[in-house]
């Protein structure tokens, strides 16, 4: 008898046997990953880093305290309520709702003595020079993190309170135009914040005349230091 | 009409099979691999993945030639109807098993194996070549890269395919010099039945096991302030823009600059009115980071975008498509940054970047991350004030689209 050369089903029964098992590895094993899955996707991932959120920035000398204060400042002087409203703090406001001394009031400006700077006038004037705008527009665009601008203006003890209560509101608002025309910011009005102080309440000592002022050439005395405005950015969320 | 081939001993005429069961042996483990890291990621978290030459190595968190396949648009079909679509591979197991059993079956019957038997299977086992030589050209001009694991089943694919046309030198003779028997084509053809139905029934057991992610989409939060007052946001429109879009992106951020590629390849760029917000996450400009910068030098590049007035959409490209040597350039200082920047861009672009103005605009576009709280991420994409989950802009960007804004597709 020749041998037959037709196959046999031995290989056939064989491959297709592989084939089978290794569809069904296949289909169990890709079914249970995808099931693992839904399975964790049902599942609360309890170990998920938590993502850091963008915010303004916030540093160390923003103190409860500190924050307390501006935040009265804040919504007080118009700038939180918005819309129309007066714009500002007046001597007499600050003093209301900051409740708080004069010296305790400077105290707390103290640690933005590097971020700061102190805009200098003439003696009864209200206009900003080249300096003053530089200086100015200097800290304005060094802006970072930082979500309001601060303007606290004063006036020197010569003449009487009221005419020093204008003029420190005039220097404040010389300071906001300038800003204004520098940074064409629609938004500006909610970020800034502006307090005339007058001669009435938290006047600068001689010392801050060693803070970055805009006539550092010139002679500074307790007289000269408070026909100014302090500008800075605040770098606390409040 | 005599053999066209010389006769092979038998040592040699198991050969051809024992090559083609390697390469399906070595493709079903590769396929396996890549199939079961596209399915861990259907739970919506970020996952290491299997990205090595040698079969069953384990996942690994370096693997972003991997990742970039995965997430590219060529790795699954149906995206639009599933999330995430069915992956290429889940089609290479079923098929890879099939070649394996066939490969076994010709390794057991040699000669005895019919004709037809071994020309189907010469036929086929090319296919899976023919895939890989697709995949791989797109790998190399659409992504520009090559995926370890995805080069592997294209070898395995290789061997299975030089296993079953070597198989074609055993049809004519055997080492006793005997005739192979012809075969009937019904059985060819019954193979063939089999390899569709081995080839679908994974996919079918993949599509309907998927978690149905509709309810977890568009659940990462909305914008609370959509609107930047002062206009410094970057503006792109597309040429058939539908939709409003936000993008949150750092040209120096590899994954902005694929996402940016996917959104070219699924022809969405187009249907977008982009407007770009940049967050280089580099702390010489950007606050949020205190402590290290990700990608120095992304200031600079982001201010670039900006002073690039008119051309901010190609300057972003440009960035992304040199962002390997930018980052390079970054890392060795700004002047050198600066150098390579005013090489493409000219003089005037870089003194720009220096200017006021440029770094006061990028500071808005900080504050506008600030102000709506965004997370310290980058890319992020928000439709309209609603923010896009960052699985839902890689592997299920076209569902997401599909079920948030389906204009954007047609």
């Amino acid at each position: 008898m020749t041998e037959s050369r037709t196959p046999k089903f031995g290989p056939v029964a064989v491959a297709v046997a592989t084939g089978a098992l290794l569809t069904v590895g296949i289909l169990v094993r890709v079914h249970g990953a995808v099931a693992d899955a839904k399975l964790r996707l049902i599942t609360p991932d309890t170990n998920k880093p938590a993502i850091a959120v963008a915010d303004q920035s916030e540093v160390a000398y923003c103190t409860p305290r500190f924050k307390e204060v501006l935040e009265r400042v804040l919504h007080s002087c118009g700038l939180v309520s918005g819309e129309g409203g007066r714009r500002g703090c007046q001597p007499a406001d600050v003093k209301t709702f900051a409740s708080i001394s004069d010296s305790d009031f400077n105290e707390l400006f103290t640690p933005l003595k590097d971020r700061g700077a102190v805009i200098m006038y003439d003696e009864g004037k209200d206009d900003l020079d080249e300096r003053a705008k530089k200086v100015l527009e200097d800290m304005w665009f060094e802006r970072k993190g930082a979500r309001y601008f601060f303007v606290v203006a004063r006036a020197s003890k010569t003449g009487t309170v009221d005419k020093n209560r204008a003029l420190s509101h005039r220097r404040a608002n010389s300071v906001m135009f300038h800003l204004k025309d520098v940074s064409k910011d629609p938004e500006i009005e909610k970020i800034v914040g502006l307090l005339w102080l007058g001669n009435e309440f938290a006047q600068l000592s001689k010392e801050y005349c060693g803070w970055n002022n805009s006539r550092q050439d010139t002679k500074c005395n307790d007289e000269a230091i408070n026909r100014s405005a302090f500008v800075s950015w605040v770098d606390c969320r409040l | 009409m005599g053999p066209r081939f010389a006769p092979m001993s038998e040592p040699q005429s198991k050969g051809p099979a024992l090559v083609a069961l390697i390469g399906s042996l070595l493709g079903l483990v590769f396929s396996y691999s890549s199939t079961v890291d596209y399915a861990a990621h259907l739970d919506r978290r970020l996952h290491d993945v299997h990205c090595s030459f040698i079969p069953g190595a384990p996942p690994t968190s370096e693997a972003e030639a991997c990742r970039a396949a995965m997430y590219s648009p060529y790795s699954a079909i149906m995206r639009d109807t599933l999330w995430g679509g069915i992956p290429i591979s889940v089609f290479a197991l079923g098929a890879f098993a099939f070649f394996a059993g066939f490969s076994i079956y010709l390794l057991l019957a040699k000669e005895k194996a019919s004709r037809a038997n071994v020309m189907m299977f010469a036929a086929v086992s090319v296919t899976p070549l023919l895939v890989s030589i697709v995949m791989f050209t797109i790998s190399v001009t659409k992504l520009g890269t090559l995926c370890k694991t995805c080069v592997g089943t294209y070898i395995s694919s290789a061997l299975l395919a030089a296993g079953g046309l070597m198989s074609l030198r055993t049809l004519n003779s055997s080492s006793d010099g005997a005739q192979r028997p012809s075969g009937q084509p019904m059985v060819a053809v019954f193979w063939l039945v089999a390899l569709a139905v081995l080839t679908l029934l994974p996919t079918l057991v993949y599509a309907a096991s998927a978690p149905d992610q509709r309810p977890y989409l568009g659940k990462c939060g909305e914008l609370k302030k959509p609107e930047e007052p002062s206009g410094a946001l970057v503006k792109f429109r597309g040429a058939r823009a539908v939709q409003p879009a936000l993008l949150f992106e750092d040209p120096l951020c590899p994954t902005c600059k694929a996402l940016h590629e996917r959104l070219i390849g699924e022809g969405v760029l187009d249907r977008l009115d982009v407007t770009l917000s940049l967050f280089p996450l580099d702390n010489t400009c950007n606050w949020m980071l205190s402590d290290q910068s990700l990608h120095p030098g992304a200031c600079v590049v982001a201010r670039a975008v900006i002073c690039a007035k008119g051309q901010e959409l190609q300057m972003l490209e440009w960035a992304f498509a040199e962002q390997t040597s930018l980052t390079a350039a970054g890392k060795s200082g700004e002047a050198v940054l600066k150098a390579r920047i005013q090489q493409r861009w000219g003089k005037a672009l870089v003194d720009c970047t220096d200017s006021r103005d440029a770094k006061a605009t990028l500071n808005k576009h900080l504050h506008f991350a600030a102000e709506n709280n965004v997370p310290v991420s980058t890319p992020q994409v928000f439709l309209g004030k609603q923010r896009l989950c960052d699985e839902d802009t890689d592997l299920g960007l076209r569902f997401t689209l599909k079920q948030l804004a389906p204009e954007v597709l047609q």
